[in-house]
């Protein structure tokens, strides 16, 4: 795939480079180190709490607090590079101190989904596993559970308000610990983060450990995180991505998007978590490189809770999913006061509906840029550039990556036929971990596979039309239908299920699944309470119908595609 | 009769409610108010309206001692309570207008209470102490200037304050229960069963007026229930304060009899109306769907 042409370059902006090249970072640690290093006291993170309490911790004690676990998790806990650290918390000021730790440590970051159940964070573990485990207190009663069997050596354990200031630490701690009962007594044995940091300082001052030494050696080629997909089968498996990936996709993502932004100036707001992909990279990496200050929400629901962090800063930024974007404009109070200082906001995870961004332009005032992407890409493949937003669209590739569409024979397609999504550049993964037949699957020689069906516009603005496989995108979240099937057959009143996608209004698309009773006394409660047991919220099915028989091939199989036409027909009467 | 320890010992408290109150505030809410004046007006009307007019009709109605119609009276005149914010927020009410109704009608109190209490006293033939009245009421706004003040330059202190002001909230009836009912207890035996009519049917009878007011102006059902919670739950603590501190000692137990009795049972019928609250409300949330937000 040679685009000698590139014709979407003619909508970069005059000061983006159509090649970022290489970057001047070796690798993560290196970049951490020296953005904190030219501004010592700016404000890195600050977590806002629903009631407006808040902690911050500027670039050098973002800088400092991650040498120290770094320490801690050599020296201590006994890692060696290479060694898989897993993360599971919710937005909190822990949570940039345990990635760029486990980076500089030289160690592999698997970042996990708090709200996983048991079951789910089981099988994340068994495939990747963790030698440490870096778990936020309110969701480590399911540890005992999910490392049955594999048990986790090192397990850290920390908190939302972690960082925070005495006083509204020990309030949150308390409501916390009494009045909501969301932190239950942890039953594996643990070391608190703080005293984890204390205990790498301490290594740092008596034995003279230069935190320098532990990823001096490490390249763009070289593993840094193993960020969990289904893929396009539904397996998990664990894309893994470089230190080369994600330096060069923020850059790339910056070249495109940044030239607005100001240095050290700006004020974003992550409601999105930041375990996902799209705040990983983009909110978290690039704007910590861009020296913003970052307003962490831990939990954006209801969506009050982000009242005062709108009220109390001045937000620049915003990254959202549709279903953000859409809440946000129906409440009250974001109608009366939109925030005053926001340049534009950043939309990706799912398509943004026009009808959204057209509500969103009205009560703010700014664009919301619609960006494409994959885990296995880092995520970001395109991007609407700002002043140039074309309905329908999800932009055109960012600077030094080239998309185009292919045949079912693997044979690339001329523009303006309509393919599988092809994209190539410095962010397409390494492949999956531990899993070449599932990457040889993915890959076309250099060219990533999506599995998404799109077409290009003759200057190279990209359209999604449809997806390959039978995934179902719920809010942002990638279901599949195999898992939820699993699960579904699992239950001894179940004689067979199918499970689609169907259209919501809320969450874009919502899960549908068609059951054939085994027992005749089952009930749509009894399956969706089954499925809450075993699956995070958005997998669990929101429509549950019972059929006599599920519509097959001739071999047996289920057409899930006869189910959904039939939805879709449903729908539309 | 309330001795000097007390006395102050409750001064402190009403000022630290206060300041949590204020501490809830910015001063973007009063310029969202303006903006929707009329939700500010239905706050003053229920509060200066419906209510007062209320405890002037039960004052009127029931056979009590002047003492006791002068407390019923005060009590009706007075502001939102903070314990509003707090039941509006367990029934998923709007919260942002409780708070907000509770801050305006305390400031517009000012001037408001002494005017409408004198007003009614004259129609009942009462004394009532004017000055001194208002001198507590503009005393009691300094915390609340000082709560949003602090929300301001440190939202963490905010925070607390707000924190603390509501816990304290609460703690003001339980104090209430375990001193002032033990030491009066004789007088609470003789008096009239009108006494406590009065004081719970000031909070069921305005919430109920309160409920029919809002949705009579077709206000959307979240913001009806907390016109409702708001109009009904009065500012107890201040009343207790004014009569402490404006009435001399000897009337000082009589007059109290409404406005304390009124504190205990506001709870009571707050918590069962957030019960009926909270069921409706259910159904009409903003859901989110699961997934990445």
């Amino acid at each position: 795939m040679v685009q000698a042409d590139r014709p979407w370059q003619a909508f970069y902006g005059p000061d983006v480079r159509p090649d970022i090249g290489t970057s001047s970072y070796r690798n993560l640690p290196e970049l951490i180190g020296s953005v904190a290093e030219t501004h010592k006291s700016a404000k890195a993170f600050t977590c806002v709490l629903p009631n407006g309490m808040n902690g911050t911790l500027t670039f050098a004690q973002v800088d400092e607090m991650s040498d120290a676990l770094a320490v801690y998790l050599r020296e201590v806990a006994g890692l060696n590079a290479g060694d898989r650290v897993a993360v599971q918390m919710p937005n909190s000021l822990s949570f940039p101190v345990a990635a760029f730790g486990v980076f500089k440590a030289g160690c592999v970051l698997v970042n996990v989904n708090p709200l996983y159940t048991a079951d789910e964070m089981a099988k994340q573990f068994e495939d990747a596993e963790p030698h440490a485990l870096i778990i936020a207190d309110m969701f480590a009663d399911k540890v005992p559970a999910a490392t049955r069997g594999h048990p986790i050596p090192n397990v850290i354990i920390t908190r939302v308000a972690e960082f925070l200031p005495v006083l509204p630490r020990g309030i949150v701690g308390l409501v916390q610990k009494y009045w909501d009962r969301s932190v239950k007594p942890v039953e594996v044995a643990h070391v608190r983060l703080p005293d984890a940091l204390k205990a790498g300082r301490n290594h740092i001052r008596t034995d003279h450990v230069e935190v320098g030494s532990y990823h001096q050696a490490i390249t763009h080629d070289d593993l840094a995180v193993l960020q969990y997909t289904g893929g396009t089968t539904g397996v998990a498996k664990g894309a893994m991505l470089t230190h080369g990936n994600l330096i060069l996709n923020m850059e790339q993502a910056m070249e495109l998007l940044g030239g607005d932004m100001e240095k050290w100036a700006e004020v974003i707001l992550t409601a999105l978590p930041l375990y996902h992909i799209f705040a990983f990279t983009v909110n978290m990496l690039a704007f910590y490189w861009l020296g913003a200050r970052n307003i962490l929400i831990p939990n954006p629901r209801p969506l009050s809770n982000v009242k005062r962090a709108f009220e109390n800063y001045k937000i620049t930024w915003i990254s959202g999913v549709n279903t953000l974007f859409n809440a946000l404009c129906n409440e009250q109070w974001f109608q009366d006061s939109p925030p005053k200082h926001l340049k534009f906001a950043g939309a990706g995870g799912m398509a943004l509906q026009s009808s959204v961004a057209e509500r969103w332009r009205e009560v703010t005032g700014t664009e919301v840029l619609q960006g494409y992407g994959l885990t296995e890409t880092s995520p970001v493949v395109t991007f609407e550039p700002l002043g140039k937003t074309r309905e329908g669209t999800i932009g055109i590739p960012v600077p030094s990556t080239d998309v185009a569409c292919f045949g079912e024979d693997g044979a690339m397609l001329a523009t303006g036929e309509t393919g599988e999504i092809g994209a190539r550049g410095p962010q397409i993964m390494k492949g999956y971990w531990k899993k070449p037949e599932e990457t040889a699957k993915v890959m076309n020689g250099d060219i990533f596979l999506t599995g998404d069906i799109g077409v290009m516009d003759p200057d190279g603005y990209v359209r999604i039309v449809a997806r390959k496989k039978d995934m179902v995108v719920v809010s942002g979240f990638n279901v599949y239908p195999n898992e939820v099937e699993d699960v579904l057959a699992a239950h001894p009143g179940v004689a067979e299920a199918a499970v689609i996608g169907v259209p919501d209004d809320a969450s874009g698309e919502a899960v549908k699944a068609f059951i054939v009773k085994g027992d005749p006394g089952l009930s749509v409660d009894q399956v969706r309470a089954y499925c809450k047991e075993h699956l995070t919220g958005y997998k669990v099915p929101k429509q549950v119908e019972f059929r006599d028989t599920l519509p097959k091939s001739n071999v047996g199989k289920i057409l899930r595609k006869d189910l959904r036409a039939e939805a879709l027909a449903q729908a539309a009467e | 009769m309330v001795d000097e320890f007390t006395q102050t010992l409750l001064g402190s408290m009403v000022a630290v409610i206060m300041l949590g109150m204020g501490a809830s505030l910015t001063p973007r809410d009063f310029y969202l108010a303006l903006r929707r004046p009329y939700g500010l007006a239905i706050g003053v009307v229920s509060q200066y309206g419906i209510m007062p007019f209320l405890g002037f009709m039960l004052a009127l109605a029931l056979t009590v001692p002047e003492t006791i119609a002068v407390g019923i009276l005060i009590m009706a005149c007075m502001p939102g309570g903070t314990t509003s914010n707090i039941f509006t927020y367990f029934s998923k009410g709007n919260l942002a207008l409780s708070v907000l109704m509770t801050v305006t009608s305390t400031v517009f109190g000012v001037v408001l209470i002494p005017l409408i209490l004198l007003l009614y006293a004259a129609a009942l033939d009462l004394e009532i102490p004017r000055e001194d009245i208002i001198a507590v009421l503009i005393v009691l706004l300094v915390p609340v200037a000082i709560g949003m003040t602090l929300r301001k330059i440190n939202p963490n202190a905010g925070a607390v304050m707000e924190f603390l002001g509501s816990i304290l909230g609460a703690f003001f009836i339980l104090f209430i229960a375990v001193t002032w009912i033990p030491q009066n207890w004789q007088f609470l035996l003789n008096t009239t069963g009108a006494t406590y009519v009065a004081a719970i049917g000031l909070g069921v009878i305005g919430i109920t007026i309160g409920y029919f007011f809002a949705t009579s102006l077709k206000l959307h059902p979240r913001n009806a229930r907390t016109v409702a919670l708001e109009t009904g739950i009065q500012n107890g603590p201040l009343a207790i304060a004014i009569v402490v501190f404006t009435f001399p000692p000897e009337q000082q137990q009589a007059i109290m009899a409404v406005p304390a009795l009124y504190s205990l049972f506001i709870v009571i019928t707050s918590t069962l109306v957030t019960f009926v609250f909270r069921r409706a409300n259910t159904a009409a949330e903003q859901k989110l769907p699961d997934g990445l937000l």
